[in-house]
């Protein structure tokens, strides 16, 4: 696990340092104020000077002697990187105030929720979806749940989103108002919508937890609503891949004895279903919605950008035109220490429900 | 045949199966698996049910529990327990069959207990399953234990409230889910104890790949004793276990029988266990039951062409005459033989033998032989 | 013998004959008719590289190169009529079939061009990883020990991060080319193919006739990559099938949020990119691309599938 995590700050790591020059390196760091000796000093500091670098002219001319090599850096570079020394953001418009730092954890909690609930959706509508599908094998539920799932596999997301708003908005209106939002976390002139939410405390930035912590029905009801749609953006493509793995590994142990041992005891189809079919099933499906939450994390950027939801997502494509790297160095790390602690409680709970893995 | 058949009715027997066909259908074509067969079980008896693999043996047993697989179909036939047709029975009925009346056994216990579950809930699933099904049992056991614990002892007060209640239950009444989740554990260990396994409590909370194959064949059998069947079917039940642990399986069912009170078909491709165990014996070839008869009639008189076969393929340690085999292979039943089945590999067929298929028939008391020699 | 018996003798012979090839044909057909819509989706999936061999007999290779910038977005197909306050017929004798782009482009022509733009480059994608997958999942399982360790460890590193980002990550340093996307996303897909290979080597090589051929003296990469990778290459290949429809989504993802290198390449993603600005003023410029990705996609996705079904050796009765 912390073999992982040190693999991915290594890539992270060569990416940005190994194959971008050592200015763009510096150019979080560097502020309008500062002259070319401070400039030399700071690149000392953050290990990408020599300290034989005559001036901040040879280093911006590569002239070898101002290079640390590439292995050099990496120390000095981590001890910044956990320090949470990231520098200024370079997204627009905020103008080299703020710490990447800063601006990252003040968008990831709508991130965040986006995720969680695009995991809770997928395993909602999924496992019963996998369940109906194995046990009506080759008939109509079944047609009905593999078109849903190959086709949630197969769409498009960005296209799915698209074509949600285009509906919402356009098409499907109530009293002069969409039906739902479609934009952004907050709107109030959705039909759904409740008009005056109020307000909430930041607790945690996420909408939805700080309504509740603030036990402010209105606001939690619209953060809910505001939700729907890119929540269901984001689960489509999962929901398809998790159906498809459930129908699979249900129907795989609806095939074993034991379940035709269980049948001859005379069980209920239910109990020989849900108590001895399922326990076995769901155990692989752990390991996938593990997996899924990793994908979505990921998947989320796409969402973000088509209902210009205020999450990290949206911002790593704009800060991958101004060419902000050190923004989405932090978004990799960030995600894969969630990833390979994700993992790691999946096989803590995998552990638990099948008694033959005892550590 | 019809005729032939209704002959065969006996008023002791527990089940008969008559003129069972079953097809498997199968993306090459129809495989018949059964071609009518015809098969009776006396109250009490052990019946063993003998044939190579594929012979159709497990098929018979799967479609007298009603689980043959999705693309099995019963082509025609009865199968009557206690004269009631189960082939007619409704999804239900045929499951508080299983619940209740028949039993069966498999092969490997490796595979055919549920590895997430432990043992103890495995069997006390069956008896919580149905209210009132086993509230009899469920009480005798909750009162069995109680007396063992008061033996000789004055009684407290909590404990001559809980003997009231105990006698106090009746067939009717009803009970809270925590009382008869206590009971189903004390019975469940009951019959723990009847296979012999043990230390019954730590069993009781062992999950199967915790137990030996010897072990996990004792649980799957407590069980099947679990729900007091008329019938037990025991599908190769010592196949996949080692050659010790066999003999003392085998001599634990013919015990459990005796206590239970059940009829057992022990399916097997063993003639030795055949001779040893059963009353009679049914050898089956492809589909069809050839040839019945009490076992020392078949092992002394073997009339079938097949069974002939079959007795001079054991080795024997007396004999220094070499080891038969019959000739051919066994019959690929897409395409079956037409006529006897067993034409093609028989040393005695005749013009008639591929065109008309021999009905079962008696040829002495108790010796049935579906062969043309024997008339029919 | 009997006549009747001697006459059932050539239909065995027939049988034995059919066994092979044929078998497989008839349990092919057997899995079709079970299930009509994989035959549907072979169909879309064949007819679209059809389309892609033959696209430059349909539609001019170089009229998706404009400096025109069509101030209008036209609409002239008379069978859908979209309910929007301002759609644009622009009168003349050509019918664009599914209207024309803010560049005055035909639609149909621009996806006709990027379907097999986009195809080609999820094969590209596919097939390398299919390559690196084996090679390396084959050396990793084979030689056991440090390498396998070593090589084990580096998909651990790469599955740890979601693989769009990383591929933005890797768009954004390496420049916005079509090269270097279809680099980025092949980085982030090798890892599962090493996995799946490496997984089915272990199990092919524990088979008997590995141990025969080392027997008799068969050279290591001999033994590897004749003997036992040709027969565990079934489930990576259904794999990959299903993957070109994935690594489509992937890639029109990317050029979707913007990395495309230019605004007019016709290529699906970007074809819907161009048409957000325009969303609720002209629908047709995302629907029908973004319909096309879905299509594809779905065709491969349901020949994978049934591909799966024909070699499960586990389906089978």
């Amino acid at each position: 696990m912390v073999f992982v995590l040190l693999g991915v700050t290594l890539i992270v790591f060569y990416l940005g340092r190994g194959l971008l020059p050592p200015e763009s390196a510096l150019a979080p760091y560097i502020t309008p104020r500062m002259n070319d000796g401070t400039k030399l000093q700071l690149a000392r500091s953050l290990g990408v000077a020599t300290i034989s670098c005559p001036s901040w002219s040879a280093l911006a001319s590569h002239e070898s002697v101002c290079l640390v090599p590439i292995w050099g850096q990496y120390l000095s570079w981590l001890g910044n990187v956990l320090a949470g020394n990231w520098g200024y953001s370079l997204l627009p418009g905020l103008s080299g105030t703020q710490t990447t730092w800063y601006v990252f954890w003040l968008r990831f909690p709508y991130t965040a929720e986006l995720a969680v609930a695009g995991t809770i959706l997928t395993a909602l509508v999924a496992i019963p979806l996998g369940i109906i599908s194995a046990t009506r094998n080759n008939r109509l539920p079944d047609h009905i749940s593999r078109f849903i799932s190959l086709g949630g596999y197969s769409v498009p997301a960005f296209w799915f989103g698209l074509i949600l708003q285009l509906l919402f908005v356009l098409y499907i209106r109530v009293g002069g108002n969409a039906l739902l939002p479609s934009n952004g976390v907050l709107d109030t002139s959705c039909a759904l919508c409740l008009s005056s939410p109020g307000q909430v405390t930041g607790y945690t930035g996420t909408p939805i937890l700080d309504a509740l912590l603030s036990l402010n029905p209105a606001y939690f009801w619209d953060s809910l609503v505001a939700l729907a749609l890119p929540t269901l953006t984001l689960a489509i493509t999962s929901i398809g891949a998790l159906t498809r793995i459930l129908r699979s590994s249900m129907m795989e142990v609806l095939k074993q004895d034991y379940i035709l041992l269980a049948r001859s005891k005379g069980l209920k189809e239910r109990v020989v279903i849900y108590r001895h079919a399922l326990k076995n099933a769901v155990l692989p499906s752990i390991t996938i919605t593990g997996l899924l939450f990793a994908l979505l994390l990921g998947g989320v950027v796409i969402v973000e950008v088509v209902f210009s939801w205020p999450g990290v997502g949206a911002a790593s494509v704009v800060a991958s035109t101004v060419v902000d790297v050190n923004f989405l160095e932090l978004y990799v790390l960030v995600t894969a220490f969630i990833i390979v602690l994700t993992n790691l409680l999946v096989d803590i709970i995998y552990a638990k429900l099948d008694p033959r893995i005892r550590y | 045949m019809a005729v032939m058949s209704r002959a065969l009715v006996t008023k002791d027997a527990v089940l008969e199966v008559k003129d069972l066909r079953v097809d498997f259908h199968t993306y090459a074509g129809d495989v018949k698996a059964l071609n009518g067969v015809e098969l009776t079980v006396k109250r009490g008896e052990i019946l063993g049910l003998v044939g190579e693999s594929g012979c159709g043996k497990s098929v018979t047993a799967l479609s007298i529990v009603g689980l043959l697989p999705q693309n099995a179909e019963v082509v025609s036939g009865e199968i009557l327990l206690e004269g009631r047709d189960l082939l007619r029975l409704t999804k239900e009925e045929m499951r508080l069959a299983r619940l209740g009346e028949i039993a069966i056994v498999f092969q490997d216990p490796a595979t055919y207990l549920n590895p997430v579950i432990n043992i103890g809930a495995q069997i006390t699933e069956i008896l919580t399953s149905d209210r009132r099904r086993f509230q009899v049992e469920l009480v005798s056991a909750g009162l069995k234990d109680f007396e063992g614990r008061v033996q000789g002892k004055p009684l407290s007060p909590a404990l001559e409230k809980e003997g009231r209640r105990l006698r106090s239950i009746t067939p009717s009444s009803r009970m809270r889910r925590g009382e008869v989740k206590r009971l189903a554990k004390l019975l469940a260990l009951s019959y723990l104890r009847m296979v012999k396994l043990p230390d019954a409590a730590r069993v009781f909370k062992m999950y199967p790949f915790e137990l030996s194959g010897g072990m996990r064949q004792r649980a799957i059998i407590a069980m099947a004793l679990a729900r007091r069947p008329k019938l037990l079917l025991a599908d190769e039940i010592t196949t996949a276990l080692d050659v010790t642990v066999q003999a003392q399986i085998l001599r634990l069912l013919k015990e459990l029988k005796e206590k239970i009170d059940a009829s057992v078909v022990l399916i097997t491709h063993d003639l030795a266990v055949v001779a040893e165990l059963c009353d009679r014996a049914a050898v089956m070839y492809a589909g069809n039951i050839v040839e019945v008869a009490e076992v020392k009639e078949l092992f002394a008189n073997p009339l079938h062409p097949y069974t002939k076969g079959l007795l001079e393929a054991i080795p024997r340690p007396d004999s220094r005459s070499e080891l038969k085999s019959i000739a051919g292979s066994v019959p690929d039943l897409l395409f079956p033989p037409t006529g006897c089945r067993f034409h093609p590999r028989c040393p005695f067929a005749f013009d008639r033998c591929p065109k008309v298929a021999p009905p079962l028939v008696e040829v002495s008391p108790g010796h049935l032989v579906a062969c043309l020699l024997y008339g029919g | 013998m009997t006549r009747e018996s001697s006459s059932s003798a050539p239909s065995k012979e027939e049988r034995k004959s059919s066994h092979g090839f044929r078998r497989e044909v008839r349990y092919g057909i057997h899995l079709l008719r079970k299930n009509p819509i994989v035959l549907l989706g072979s169909i879309v999936a064949l007819g679209s590289i059809v389309l892609s061999l033959s696209s430059g007999l349909v539609v001019d290779q170089n009229s998706w190169k404009t400096t025109h910038i069509a101030l209008r977005l036209c609409w002239n197909n008379p069978i859908v009529n979209w309910n929007l306050r301002n759609v644009y017929d622009c009168a003349g004798p050509t019918t664009y079939t599914l209207g024309t782009d803010n560049y005055g482009r035909d639609v149909f022509r621009m996806i006709i061009l990027a379907i097999p733009l986009d195809l080609r480059i999820s094969l590209e994608i596919v097939l390398s990883a299919v390559l690196i997958g084996t090679v390396f999942g084959g050396i990793a399982a084979y030689a056991g020990g440090t390498l396998d360790e070593l090589i084990l460890r580096l998909t651990d590193i790469f599955l740890a991060i979601p693989s769009l980002l990383l591929a933005i990550v890797l768009a954004t340093i390496l420049g916005r080319t079509l090269e270097n996307l279809t680099l980025s996303v092949l980085i982030t897909w090798w890892p599962t193919y090493v996995r799946l290979m490496r997984s089915q080597v272990l199990t092919e090589k524990e088979k008997p006739y590995v141990e025969a051929l080392r027997a008799v003296g068969a050279g290591r990469f001999r033994i590897l990559f004749r003997h036992i990778v040709p027969n565990s290459i079934y489930p990576i290949l259904v794999q990959g099938t299903l993957d070109i429809g994935s690594v489509i989504l992937t890639f029109s993802a990317l050029t979707f949020i913007g990395f495309s290198p230019s605004p007019l390449i016709p290529e699906l993603g970007n074809l819907v990119n161009q048409g957000i600005e325009f969303v609720f003023t002209a629908p047709w410029l995302i629907i029908f691309p973004g319909l096309t990705i879905f299509i594809v996609s779905l065709g491969f996705n349901l020949l994978g599938d049934g591909i799966r079904d024909i070699f499960d050796p586990r389906l089978r009765r």
